[in-house]
């Protein structure tokens, strides 16, 4: 029962980071169409600026905030400096295939990755290092019985259930997150309804990175922070916005939660060599049995 | 427009000329190269024969996969496993891989064909992650992290005497040129005949493919098994370079094949050959300019990455045509 809760308890922190990563993939495809691989780079690169920040002796909320604003800067560079303009190349006529077209963002965003985890590397010249936590990473005791979780774990789950309520509240209330919506939809409807759609793209790209900084801040605690130890984040944050449904933002959090479970199941009652074939095994079923997610509405996939 | 379809035997021909060529130059090169660069150049060699599996398969047909180096580990095992357990010499072992890895190609073919764009791009990625961690999963097949030691053997005593002494490298440059101009033979050939055509009337438009009677999930499965054996052929001489193991088949490879298939031009298979020299050779020319300045050695050592990562980008936003692509369109222009 102990191990039940704790895999429980584990699964659900987990769960809540993989749904903010997932979220990030997310809000990039819907605003721009695209799978961004290097999020978890540009995670990587704000947590080492966390990370030197604390170490040169700043409180741990300053850098918090700072590494977030920097994720979102990030995220608009990203679209500035080669998403936009590769949107508007059209230039080589042959590669105008729809296939290509899909697949040169993805290139573009796994060189990004490669820049980011080069710059990382000179920076901070590869190391590995700890990142602190704010709070207690050991099991937390109460009333002298040592519970299942650890005061991490449930400043995580705050930190993200805080977040989730923010981002639905901002998509559902106010009128920007109306226009990301409207052009997630359909764009040229948006663009003739008079959103300014390269704006909504920008802003979609902005949220995602900043989100995608605050998964960095929430991982690095419990493993080790190098150029390359967030790539496997993305997998499984990938696998959670395919199980959710690629085009829902609520499916991200439960596409998250249901990989979190998962993989901490795996982890405790069999091995963690097991858990990419457990994430490989979820994510072919999903795409086998609903191509379009858990709770993906429209058919995202064309012929 | 072509208005005139060469006969096949006609084709045929003229590919068997260009892969000769394509072999007798590049033993020429090799035989005025120092050991470290002819084992360099045939590491590029074996790249050149992955990278082919992505022009094939991307280039040609429109699927992107980041999966590429899984089945190159499929390759390398399974070469691996039969030259240890079974001792056959490496002439039966790699053809046996690539069949093994076809069929690996054909399993995945079978699970990917309905996926297309970024769906195909992630779920490959989990491939490539999955598949080396297997040889953990099941240690006592497949050797855990140490993984297996292979070679390639020692030169024919015929062949000493013929061009007198033929050394580790020069024979390894051997049997790379011998597969990779078959690979190059074969890719040709698939390019400029009717299944070619089929392939890239699929990638432009998938329906109309459909509509002039190309079967389009079989083909997209033909295509995959194609591309499987490639990898598989490029896997099996990747490991016999000496250790057959996960960390030597890691999701990096995956992606620096595609670096290499992007940066060259992944249209054309000039540009596979130029992208794979370009990878392979990067590091030693920053080397060879950085060792004349005093650079840090923690700026030399992300070099490398960084000006691949730049070029990547660089090409994709400016020529996604890649360099042979450029050429190529202008001369058109």
């Amino acid at each position: 029962m102990n191990l039940f809760l704790s895999a429980f308890f584990s699964g659900t922190a987990r769960g809540a980071i993989y749904a903010i990563v997932a979220l990030g993939l997310v809000l990039v495809w819907r605003g721009a169409g695209i799978i961004n691989f290097a999020q978890m780079g540009q995670a990587m690169f704000t947590t080492y600026i966390a990370s030197t920040l604390i170490i040169s002796g700043k409180s741990y909320w300053l850098a918090f905030v700072i590494a977030l604003i920097a994720g979102a800067m990030l995220g608009a560079l990203i679209d500035l400096l080669v998403m936009r303009p590769l949107s508007r190349v059209h230039r080589a006529e042959a590669l105008n295939s729809p296939a290509m077209k899909a697949a040169i963002p993805v290139i573009a965003s796994l060189g990004i990755l490669g820049l980011l985890q080069a710059l990382a590397g000179m920076f901070w010249a590869g190391q590995e290092r700890g990142f602190p936590a704010p709070v207690a990473i050991e099991g937390l005791i109460v009333a002298g019985r040592k519970m299942p979780f650890t005061a991490f774990d449930i400043f995580t789950i705050a930190i993200v259930a805080l977040v989730l309520v923010l981002t639905s509240l901002f998509f559902r209330k106010t009128g920007t997150g109306l226009a990301m919506r409207a052009t997630a939809l359909n764009q040229e409807v948006a663009k003739l309804s008079g959103i300014r759609t390269t704006q909504v793209r920008v802003l979609s790209w902005i949220i995602s990175g900043a989100a995608s900084s605050l998964a960095g801040l929430l991982i690095a605690p419990s493993s080790i922070l190098s150029p390359t130890s967030l790539d496997l984040i993305l997998i499984i944050g990938f696998t959670a916005a395919v199980v959710g449904g690629l085009d829902s933002l609520p499916g991200a959090v439960l596409g998250g939660l249901i990989v979190g479970y998962v993989i901490s199941f795996v982890n405790f009652y069999r091995s963690p060599e097991d858990i990419f074939l457990a994430i490989l095994i979820l994510l072919l079923i999903v795409l086998l049995v609903r191509p379009n997610g858990v709770m993906g509405s429209k058919q995202v996939r064309r012929v | 427009m072509v208005l005139w379809v060469a006969s096949r035997s006609d084709v045929f021909k003229k590919n068997m000329i260009r892969a000769l060529f394509f072999a007798l130059g590049i033993l020429l090169i090799g035989s005025f190269l120092d050991p470290y660069n002819q084992s360099q150049l045939s590491v590029a060699l074996i790249i050149f024969i992955a990278v082919l599996s992505i022009t094939l398969l991307t280039g040609a047909s429109g699927q992107i996969s980041l999966g590429q180096g899984a089945l190159m580990a499929v390759g390398g095992y399974a070469s691996a496993l039969l030259i240890l357990n079974v001792n056959l010499n490496l002439w039966l072992a790699i053809p046996l891989a690539l069949l093994v890895s076809a069929l690996a190609g054909l399993l995945l073919g079978v699970t990917a064909a309905r996926l297309s764009g970024p769906y195909l791009a992630g779920t490959t990625l989990v491939i490539a992650l999955a598949i080396p961690s297997l040889a953990n999963r099941f240690e006592s097949v497949f050797a855990g992290e140490i993984g297996f030691s292979v070679d390639f053997g020692n030169p024919p005593h015929w062949l000493d005497n013929l061009i007198g002494e033929v050394g580790i490298e020069k024979w390894q440059l051997i049997v790379t040129i011998i597969f990779a101009t078959i690979a190059l033979f074969f890719a040709l050939n698939i390019l400029n005949t009717r299944t070619g055509r089929s392939w890239r009337a699929l990638r432009d438009h998938d329906l109309a493919a459909s509509l002039q009677g190309v079967n389009v999930g079989r083909s997209r499965i033909f295509i995959f098994m194609v591309t499987s054996a490639f990898a598989g052929m490029a896997g099996a001489l990747y490991g016999l370079r000496g250790i057959v193991s996960p960390s030597v088949y890691a999701v990096s490879l995956s992606l620096s094949l595609l670096t290499a298939a992007i940066l060259g031009g992944i249209r054309n298979i000039s540009g596979a050959m130029i992208g794979s020299v370009i990878i392979v050779f990067l590091p030693d020319w920053i080397e060879a300019v950085t060792s004349r300045f005093s650079v840090p050695t923690r700026i030399s050592d992300y070099l490398p990455a960084l000006i691949t990562g730049l070029l990547l980008v660089a090409t994709v936003v400016l020529s996604p045509g890649g360099l042979s692509g450029s050429i190529h369109h202008k001369k058109h222009k």
